[in-house]
């Protein structure tokens, strides 16, 4: 199994954590994002025209897309099905909910973080604004789920995608300027997450406890 | 509506800075309190410790440390701070170092009430709001941040309604707007009791300041509803609406003010003459048997305050009456920082001062102790570390053992002594790989160090404290197998080893007219500071400069890393807690 | 405030700073930076030759130095010549810009941090150094005779020194201050008898914010432009949460500040030396 990859990325790291839940083994391919542009080469292009990493390929399955690539592996790799619980409908769909809630904290957490970091041009206030919005709904829906003995963003004994596709964005947050400190139901989940068997780090995401 | 200002006001008196659930344990919480950030963390023995935000050493953020149940490990550098003290215990880029006791986080109280953490950072003065309305049952509400100022938030909380507990309980479709309210307003909080429908409920809000354009609304209802979640999720929802109607009524800067006092660096503050003389008056608090002929002693500070830190290895004095001072090591473990323990046994040859402690020093006495100084620091860069005890020589070796468990390191005990009865800390050395030999002959174990040393290792290191004829002999049997001389170290419980001479020298002060002896062991400062001649210090580890000594004779031998190669060359400053003489004598503009 | 608009005698204003990679500018770009304070536009005409100016003075180009893969200008008299890096010139080696990446943090926090090696076992763990190896030795530090600061026989165990690496070892380094913002080092080759340069080249967008930019000329000739990059971005992308969480965001330069111990020499002979110059901007001076 080939991941293209770059180790800043937000959305590969979701991958990358997931691979490393399941206990999958995989080969990074290391695509030269920054600074060489390389997902926007005419190389590249042959593996993924719209020019976006991740993309995996699992012995010539090619798959773009770092949810859909979750969802992919999830249901080939998880044969206990607690990752993407297709036999429960309500969770199944509370999973979708979140992992749409992510997309939301891609377009204004992550595009914070691009902007800091690369230079990107948005208009980071707006994106940040937006961005605390999205936090106090994830730190209320956690607190509650504190209260009742959910450890997890979908209610339930175990984690599903929902955890593994929020958890970037809301991490690496700082990055972009955004502070979690209003948001302490949202940090503790991190810490949560980061006790998972088979969890790993990324530059700018510290372990849970020191190695 | 009350007439206090808590912009004004916000630095005096207590204030909720955490719930409950925010000091879980093995967890940091970043918590502000009127601008300054804190660190708020609950050790393994239940103690909440609200620091500086601050590492001392770089500047950075405790919050994003380890807490590993007893010390707060920064992410930096890893410099680890103990529980309740807050004082350095290790350094690991100098493994072979104790930490200088001037290195202390800056520590607030912390106290506990009403399920919410509290804590001053402007001196002792007053205490913790105490709420008759919360004496009884109570259930904490979800606190919600607000970007408005304390005083808009409390002026906007008299207008916040809600409805009594018991009415959602039973899944009423009344509307909080409903609910009749009266809002009491105390001096940094609100208590509103809402009524509707024949029932009632009181819930109070206290307003944290977090900086001047920024509040926490830290609720608590004075009622234990049989079902919580839908009380709390009223509460919230209601509380949102509040806060979404302040955030429109005023127009705060949406970027934060940057933490207060961070916009200047860390410095110590440096430690005044004498300091280190002091003496702290500690009660036995309990004495207890725990081998033939050893007691157990801990003592406490007599005001209730915590004692210095001290670091594996360590020892304190305590003054038994005129005359008699005797050492003894601490044999706590990491974050057992409200007292000292120190292990005494009863020696017939004693020539007073165990035998007094022992004998004449029960529970409820007070004695004079100094801090812990460490001749004896633990090295936590070694893959493998030996622990030979003799006797009683078992207590600086203890405290080790438990730093090293605590750190996950890989360590082994071996512990001698003349009959079984003579075992301390059996409990907890089953706990460790312990071998005990019992009752040998100094033939034996002479054999027996030998076997235990085997082949020296450049990931093994050995600590050892006992009876002189043992450590002489260890020491003996370690040069015979090639071990290096800094691989082996030992500590005598009985002052008898030789000092070397060959590394003392004399210093002349100009200024007081004095001629003093620096002995082997020694640094200029701690002589210094012995004859009350004044100086100042701070890191006493040959890096800031504060204890520079201008040199008019003689030649420094320099061992510090402040002073540069001119300066150095130029042989006219020296600093005097680390450097020496490289001659027999330097003269000094003191 | 810009650095400009003081009254001061701090070199920095005379200094040349990096304010983009070359090998990133393309022909008829226009660009926008922002150095000491100020908005910069570069531009870069048919010919591929870059023109700086102050946003605020489009008609008044300012001096512009195309070297080491970067466009440097200079906010005053350029009366200081940038330093030399003559490994560039050497036969074998390959010279590479590993990235541009913003902190927010001041530059000569950057590069005290990249001074640094007491933390490599716990931010760059199991690459540039792992527990129980923590122990910095003595090393020496010195000031040459071009003003150039110098930290020289550091060692230091390493489990992953460089992307050529195939087990752990005892890495030396030498360390090289030549520029306030601006940080060189000379590290043990796993293959060769000569160094890797690995250099930091700050550009003080103001003082609690940079671009840092990565210079790299290496003995590597194996391993992919990607895959020394992934090696670089790693190593920064770890330092950069620590740079982030530290304040004061500028460097004090009181010598008791921030509890200094032995293994941060240079550290100290560092602030010490912009002390000495009479660096202001993106410190607190002592």
């Amino acid at each position: 199994m080939k991941l293209y990859d770059f180790v800043l990325s937000a959305n590969c790291y979701k991958v990358r954590l997931l691979l490393g839940f399941l206990g999958v083994s995989y080969d990074s391919e290391v695509i030269d994002f920054h600074p060489g542009k390389e997902h926007k080469g005419e190389a590249f292009r042959l593996i993924n025209p719209l020019g976006h990493i991740p993309v995996l390929d699992d012995d010539g399955y090619v798959l773009r897309d770092a949810h859909a690539i979750l969802v992919y592996l999830a249901s080939r790799y998880d044969p206990g099905r607690s990752w993407y619980p297709v036999t429960d409908p309500e969770r199944l769909g509370s999973v979708a909910q979140w992992m749409a809630f992510a997309d939301a904290t891609a377009s204004t957490a992550s595009a914070t973080r691009l902007h800091v970091n690369l230079g990107y041009d948005f208009d980071v206030d707006e994106r940040r604004a937006a961005a605390h919005e999205l936090f106090r709904v994830a730190d209320e829906h956690l607190w509650f789920g504190e209260r009742t003995g959910n450890d997890w963003f979908v209610p339930g004994p175990l984690p599903t995608l929902a955890d593994v596709a929020v958890f970037p964005d809301v991490v690496l947050a700082e990055e972009g300027g955004i502070d979690l400190m209003d948001y302490p139901s949202l940090v503790r989940w991190t810490g949560r997450v980061k006790q998972i068997p088979g969890f790993s780090v990324m530059p700018g995401v510290f372990p849970f406890e020191r190695a | 509506m009350s007439d206090v200002d808590l912009r004004d006001e916000a630095p005096t008196g207590w204030f909720p800075v955490a719930t409950e659930h925010d000091v879980i344990a093995r967890v940091v919480f970043r918590g502000q309190l009127d601008g300054r950030e804190l660190a708020v963390w609950r050790a393994d023995d239940g103690f909440v410790n609200v620091w500086e935000n601050r590492c001392l050493h770089r500047g950075v953020r405790l919050s994003i440390g380890c807490n590993d149940g007893n010390e707060l490990v920064c992410r930096y550098h890893a410099w680890r701070y103990a529980n309740r003290s807050a004082g350095c215990t290790y350094i690991p880029a100098h493994p072979a170092d104790a930490p200088s006791r001037t290195i202390t986080a800056q520590s607030y109280a912390a106290v506990e009430r009403y399920g919410l953490i509290w804590t001053t950072t402007n001196g002792d003065e007053g205490s913790v709001p105490d709420i008759g309305t919360l004496s009884g049952p109570r259930l904490l509400l979800r606190s919600l941040p607000v970007n408005a100022s304390p005083q808009t938030v409390r002026e906007h909380l008299g207008s916040h309604r809600f409805l009594p507990a018991a009415l959602l309980e039973t899944g009423t479709a009344a509307s909080a707007d409903d609910a009749e309210v009266v809002a009491d307003h105390g001096e940094s909080w609100v208590t509103i009791t809402a009524d509707a429908a024949g029932e009632s409920s009181t819930a109070v809000f206290f307003v944290q300041p977090v900086d001047p354009h920024r509040s926490m609304i830290r609720g608590v209802l004075a009622d234990a509803p049989a079902d919580e979640i839908p009380v709390l999720r009223h509460h919230a929802y209601e509380l949102g609406r509040l806060v979404r109607k302040i955030e429109e009524a005023v127009e705060e800067p949406a970027e934060r003010t940057p933490p207060r006092g961070f916009e200047t660096p860390v410095i110590l503050p440096a430690n005044p003459w004498g300091h280190q003389r002091a003496t702290l008056s500690m009660v036995v608090d309990r004495k207890a048997a725990v081998a033939a002929d050893i007691a157990l002693f801990e003592l406490v500070p007599e005001d209730g305050s915590t004692p210095p830190t001290a670091q594996p290895g360590a020892h304190i004095d305590l003054h038994l009456r005129p005359g008699l001072v005797r050492q003894y090591s601490i044999t706590n473990g990491p974050g057992e920082t409200d007292r000292y323990r120190i292990a005494v046994k009863r020696d017939p040859h004693s020539r007073g001062g165990s035998a007094f402690l022992y004998e004449a020093i029960e529970e409820g006495d007070t004695i004079e102790v100094s801090p812990p100084h460490n001749g004896f620091p633990l090295r936590r860069n070694i893959p493998r570390t030996t622990l030979i005890a003799g006797g009683i020589g078992i207590t600086p070796l203890i405290a080790m053992a438990q730093a090293l468990d605590a750190s996950g390191m890989t360590f082994d005990v071996h512990y001698f002594v003349a009959a079984p009865q003579q075992i301390a800390f059996r409990r907890r050395l089953a706990t460790y790989t312990c071998e005990f030999h019992v009752g040998l002959t100094p033939a034996q174990t002479t054999d027996t160090l030998l076997d235990i040393l085997g082949t020296p290792t450049p990931t093994r290191q050995v600590y050892a404290c006992g009876p002189p004829p043992m450590l002489d002999a260890l020491k003996a049997k370690a040069r015979a197998l090639n071990w290096p001389a800094d691989a082996v170290h030992v500590e005598y419980f009985e002052n008898t080893n030789e000092i070397a001479t060959d590394s003392s020298f004399v210093i002349d002060l100009a200024r007081s007219a004095l001629t003093l002896e620096v002995p082997s062991g020694s640094t200029m400062l701690d002589v210094l500071r012995a004859n009350d001649v004044p100086i100042v210090s701070s890191c006493e580890l040959g890096a800031c400069g504060s204890c520079a000594a201008t040199v008019l004779g003689g030649d420094p031998l320099h061992q510090d890393v402040y002073l540069n190669d001119a300066e150095r060359q130029g042989g006219q400053v020296v600093l005097t807690c680390v450097s020496r003489a490289s001659g027999e004598r330097l003269v000094l503009d003191l | 405030m810009p650095i400009a608009t003081r009254e001061t005698t701090d070199p920095v204003l005379d200094g040349w700073h990096p304010i983009a990679a070359s090998g990133e500018l393309s022909m008829g770009e226009q660009r926008r930076t922002r150095l000491l304070g100020e908005a910069l536009d570069i531009e870069i005409d048919l010919l591929g030759n870059a023109s700086v100016a102050r946003a605020t003075a489009p008609a008044e180009p300012l001096p512009t130095h195309d070297r080491y893969g970067y466009l440097w200008t200079c906010l005053g008299e350029p009366s200081i010549p940038l330093f030399e890096i003559p490994e560039v010139d050497e036969p074998g080696r390959r010279v590479l810009h590993a990235g541009t990446i913003g902190v927010h943090v001041s530059a000569p926090r950057a590069v005290e941090n990249f001074l640094d090696m007491a933390h490599f076992p716990y931010v760059h763990t199991d690459i540039l150094g792992v527990e129980p190896f923590t122990e910095v030795a003595e090393y020496d530090v010195h000031i040459d005779s071009i003003n150039e600061l110098w930290a020289t026989d550091c060692v230091f165990w390493q489990p992953i020194a460089a992307t050529t690496s195939t087990e752990g070892q005892m890495t030396d380094y030498e360390y090289r201050v030549p520029h306030p913002y601006c940080v060189i080092l000379y590290k043990t080759s796993p293959i060769d008898d000569r160094k890797d340069v690995i250099a930091l080249f700050c550009q003080p967008v103001d003082e609690e914010r940079i671009e840092a930019h990565m210079f790299l000329c290496l003995l590597d000739a194996s391993n992919s432009t990607a895959m020394i990059r992934d090696f670089q971005l790693t190593i920064f992308g770890q330092d950069k949460p620590i740079l982030e969480n530290q304040y004061p965001k500028r460097l004090p330069l009181d010598p008791r500040a921030e509890t200094p111990i032995r293994a941060d020499k240079v550290a100290i002979s560092y602030r010490r030396w912009l002390s000495d110059q009479g660096v202001t901007y993106a410190v607190i001076p002592a």
